[in-house]
């Protein structure tokens, strides 16, 4: 239960508002690097945060991501020419450069200065990992560069998808930090799903739906251990980082590749889901790839020419009754992905959490809202930077593994959940 | 047409949810395992809650009727006017049990609300809280105390949390 005032504080993201402030600190996804191929290509629309939002790539690849309406009257830039250093405004011929600079205004004469007057907002965008990452906050405190290990590894190790999810993104991030659901939603994936099955770490999932939780504090945000039986005075430890404010890992399976999640707020109603999969030591296999691609493992199918996926809130997620009922799926909605979304879409636009009834088990989504509260609430009255700005803080690995019962995870498996380049992940 | 999951997801839709008490008042146990804790438990006692018990003690005295230990002792919950409960009958007729110890405490006595726990069907929540001069080993004793005994187990930073925890919970 969170009273409506700290509920709102979360989900509210908006200019001004102290949560948007908190991810106005970090570098976040903006659009992957496929939206924007080559110079001079078609800009792209896109809402984060509450703000519209277009970014370009002009002539020489400078990345731009500057307000999408034009200064004159207001018209969207998406309809703009991307030519010559700059995209121009189709209805009067105002052209602006990467940086938001109007560069000419055709009407008024050059000597004029009158183009050096208008500038639209803009924030920078950089391209890493196959994302291109924004810094939506203050230029004198903009951040080092994002180090997530996704992000790091060449691109043949590593693949990044989106998805549009029709929720406020703090309902999408806890189901993140939530793994006691796995059991249950996911349960048909992952002996079915080429990027999920086959480890031996599956065992312990199916037959024991009672996983026991320790949570502790990190330095980017949370370490959530959820532990299983196994043989030979045993647990199996499946470790969740969460790294602040909305990064999200899955523990490993075998020597599939390593997934996990950014949720990063659209507006107050809307985010986009990022899924990547990567793997520390060695390139994705051709199959792996097409699989990701085709929506399989954490990815999703989508509507064609869009990010939106096929099975969405407007054809009923295509809800498979039968498939449910002969336990094909747990939820009759395929894919792990939108298993997630629909479930969490049905909650509403913003979840109302004051209705709901948590137990001890979820103690990790307790903890969670509770140090955003906390780190919120410290940059906002006292200008303390958050936890998971410092890339130091990206740089945990999830881990899945077997450990002697009488041994603390994170003492464990403290090697495990570091980063270290050309190192394979731990997993069972 | 909209599909039926596209209209039940509006805002205007989320307006008609039937708005009633889905539940009712829990019945938390919370149980200091050692004199620090018990000072952070007097304070979050303090706070408004739904019924919830707080218990800054525990001891035991020789018996062998029903509900003892297995080492034949009775064990008491000692709460905040001083008075001694009967750990079983706490446990009981509660919905869950909160048991805190601050690091590098002694919380061994968990096993024994943990027992009680099992015998009743209770859920057992436990909370390591810091201590002043604390260290990474005590931290790790400490859950090493509870680790066997507990649902889920946290390491909390203090007070705040607790209370944060249990208002979730409503506790």
């Amino acid at each position: 239960m969170l009273r409506k005032e700290q509920n709102d504080y979360l989900c509210q993201t908006d200019p001004g508002t102290p949560m948007g402030n908190m991810f106005r600190a970090y570098w976040m996804p903006a659009l992957l690097s496929e939206e924007l191929p080559e110079p001079d290509c078609p800009p792209v629309r896109l809402k984060l945060l509450g703000e519209r939002l277009l970014a370009f790539r002009d002539s020489e690849g400078k990345l731009g991501l500057i307000d999408e309406f034009c200064a004159h009257r207001g018209v969207s830039l998406w309809f703009g020419r991307n030519e010559d250093c700059g995209l121009r405004c189709p209805y009067h011929g105002w052209k602006y450069d990467v940086t938001g600079q109007c560069t000419e205004v055709p009407s008024e004469p050059a000597e004029s200065g009158y183009a050096k007057k208008i500038k639209l907002k803009n924030y920078p965008l950089i391209e890493k990992g196959g994302v291109l990452w924004t810094y939506m906050g203050p230029p004198e405190k903009t951040p080092p560069e994002p180090m997530y290990e996704f992000c790091t590894v060449p691109l043949n190790q590593t693949f990044m998808s989106k998805r549009l999810q029709e929720c406020n993104w703090l309902q999408a991030m806890e189901g993140g930090i939530d793994s006691s659901h796995v059991s249950f939603l996911h349960r048909g994936d992952l002996s079915n799903d080429p990027l999920f099955k086959g480890s031996a770490g599956n065992k312990y999932n199916m037959q024991d739906l009672s996983p026991v939780f320790e949570v502790v504090e990190n330095d980017g945000g949370l370490l959530i251990g959820a532990r299983r039986n196994a043989e030979d005075d045993q647990y199996y430890w499946r470790i969740t980082p969460w790294v602040m404010p909305c990064y999200t890992g899955v523990p490993p399976r075998g020597d599939h590749p390593i997934h996990g999640h950014f949720w990063v707020p659209i507006d107050d109603e809307n985010c986009w889901a990022w899924s990547y999969d990567y793997h520390p030591t060695r390139p994705l296999s051709e199959n792996e790839v097409n699989a990701m691609k085709d929506g399989k493992g954490i990815h999703v199918k989508y509507v064609p020419g869009t990010y939106r996926p096929l099975a969405n809130k407007d054809n009923d997620y295509l809800m498979d009754r039968a498939g449910q009922k002969a336990g094909k799926t747990f939820s009759g909605v395929e894919g792990i992905g939108m298993q997630d979304a629909s479930l969490q879409e049905s909650m509403g636009p913003i979840c109302d959490r004051e209705k709901e009834n948590l137990v001890g088990t979820d103690n990790g989504i307790i903890m969670a809202r509770h140090r955003l509260l906390r780190a919120a609430r410290a940059l906002n009255e006292k200008g303390i930077t958050p936890p998971g700005v410092d890339p130091e803080h990206h740089k945990v690995r999830q881990a899945a593994l077997l450990l002697k019962r009488d041994v603390q995870y994170k003492d464990g498996a403290k090697e495990a959940l570091k980063v270290k380049p050309g190192v394979r992940q731990t997993s069972v | 047409m909209l599909s039926e999951s596209a209209r039940m997801t509006t805002a205007h839709e989320a307006s008609f949810r039937i708005q009633y008490p889905n539940s009712k008042p829990r019945a938390a146990r919370i149980i200091a395992l050692d004199p620090e804790s018990a000072a952070l438990v007097n304070e979050v006692s303090k706070q408004k809650w739904n019924g919830a018990k707080f218990f800054t003690s525990l001891s035991f005295t020789a018996d062998s009727g029903p509900g003892t230990t297995d080492q034949g002792m009775k064990a008491w919950l000692g709460d905040l006017a001083g008075r001694a409960m009967d750990l079983a009958g706490e446990v009981a007729e509660s919905d869950f049990v909160v048991v805190i110890t601050a690091a590098g405490e002694d919380g061994r006595a968990a096993s024994v609300i943990a027992a009680a726990c099992k015998a009743h069907n209770k859920s057992l929540i436990g909370l390591v809280v810091p201590k002043d001069g604390a260290s990474e080993e005590d931290v790790a004793t400490s859950l090493d105390h509870l680790r066997p005994h507990t649902r889920m187990l946290v390491v909390a930073s203090g007070r705040d949390y607790i209370e944060t925890m249990l208002t979730a919970l409503r506790a």
